[in-house]
């Protein structure tokens, strides 16, 4: 009898352990998050702008590695830093720096070509890329 | 002289459609918070778009789903995955209108009450709304800004039974933005 207390008390410990993990799972590392797609930021664009439910379904929520000569570099007020990335047009690739990594650099030159990882989250008159790091 | 003259008339009829009348910016904040009794739940994005026509004082704001940073990774996943299905819908967007367009000069700088009018898209269901609002304007920046509640409940996104202490169905959305006139 004690025996099967003391393995329930043992599987709660453990069930609770997993639950507070899980609670706790802190967001991928984006340093080292594994690439799953590496493309140039007028590709991108163009395929976005081609066909958004395709482009959506092949990118959407992966991690993809972006190079592209930078337009715009932005810092704001509240620390957000976005590089956008020229695709010829009004509109580009827009990279949100990882508010939760270290950078070497949060201002990039315009006409540098630059590679960044991020998580792409869709269309939204530039393709937006979240949690962006430096490649080099 | 004529010529002169038929000149100066074509430049001002072909200038005119240049003077801006779009604003426009992609560093829109939304913000949200979900007040339930056992957790507070807060995400914020900063890429939303927001379009202002200063004209008819229509605006348009589209905002990436997935584009939205919490706090726990378990959280933003859920959200995504449960709640939002933002794979399926990943945008949300909002088009209205200022109604009291009449009582704001957005040629003038100062600080205006704003009510907009239009029509919410989250989770791909469309749902009518009204809220107020203010604008700033200070020279060529128009800085918007409102705070309101969305129901889950008017959007499709069903809150299981044993998650109702954790998620609130009224959740507060803060929305600021400065907009520039369109190049």
């Amino acid at each position: 009898m004690r025996r099967i207390i003391y393995f329930l008390l043992a599987l709660a410990c453990f069930g609770a352990a997993i639950g507070y993990y899980l609670w706790n799972k802190p967001h991928a590392d984006m340093q080292s998050a594994k690439t799953d797609l590496v493309v140039e930021a007028a590709a991108l664009f163009g395929e976005f702008d081609t066909d958004e439910n395709a482009a959506n379904a092949k990118y959407l929520n992966k991690t993809i590695a972006v190079s592209g000569k930078v337009k715009e570099s932005t810092k704001a007020e509240d620390g957000a830093a976005k590089v956008i990335l020229d695709t010829g047009g009004d509109f580009g690739v827009l990279c949100e720096l990882d508010p939760l990594s270290q950078h070497p650099r949060t201002d990039f030159p315009i006409g540098e070509t630059v590679t960044f990882k991020g998580i792409c989250t869709g269309f939204n008159f530039d393709v937006q890329l979240s949690r962006c790091v430096e490649v080099k | 002289m004529q010529k002169h003259l038929f000149i100066l008339a074509a430049l001002f009829v072909f200038a005119a459609p240049t003077f801006a009348q779009k604003y426009f910016t992609r560093d829109g904040k939304v913000k949200f918070f979900s007040d339930a009794s056992m957790e507070k739940i807060e995400a914020v994005n900063k890429s939303a778009t927001a379009v202002l026509d200063v004209a008819t004082g229509k605006m348009e704001w589209k905002v990436l789903i997935k584009g939205f940073l919490f706090e726990k990774a378990l959280m933003q996943e859920h959200f995504n995955e449960n709640y939002l299905e933002s794979s399926k819908y990943p945008n949300a967007t909002f088009k209205g209108e200022i109604t009291n367009l009449s009582e704001i000069d957005l040629s003038k700088d100062g600080t205006y009450k704003a009510k907009v009018k239009g029509k919410m898209n989250i989770h791909n269901v469309e749902k009518d709304m009204e809220t107020a609002g203010t604008i700033k304007v200070n020279g060529n920046a128009i800085t918007l800004h409102s705070e309101f509640f969305v129901k889950c409940s008017d959007h499709s996104i069903k809150i299981e039974a044993g998650k109702v202490a954790n998620i609130a169905n009224d959740i507060k959305v803060t929305v600021d933005a400065t907009l520039n006139p369109m190049k």
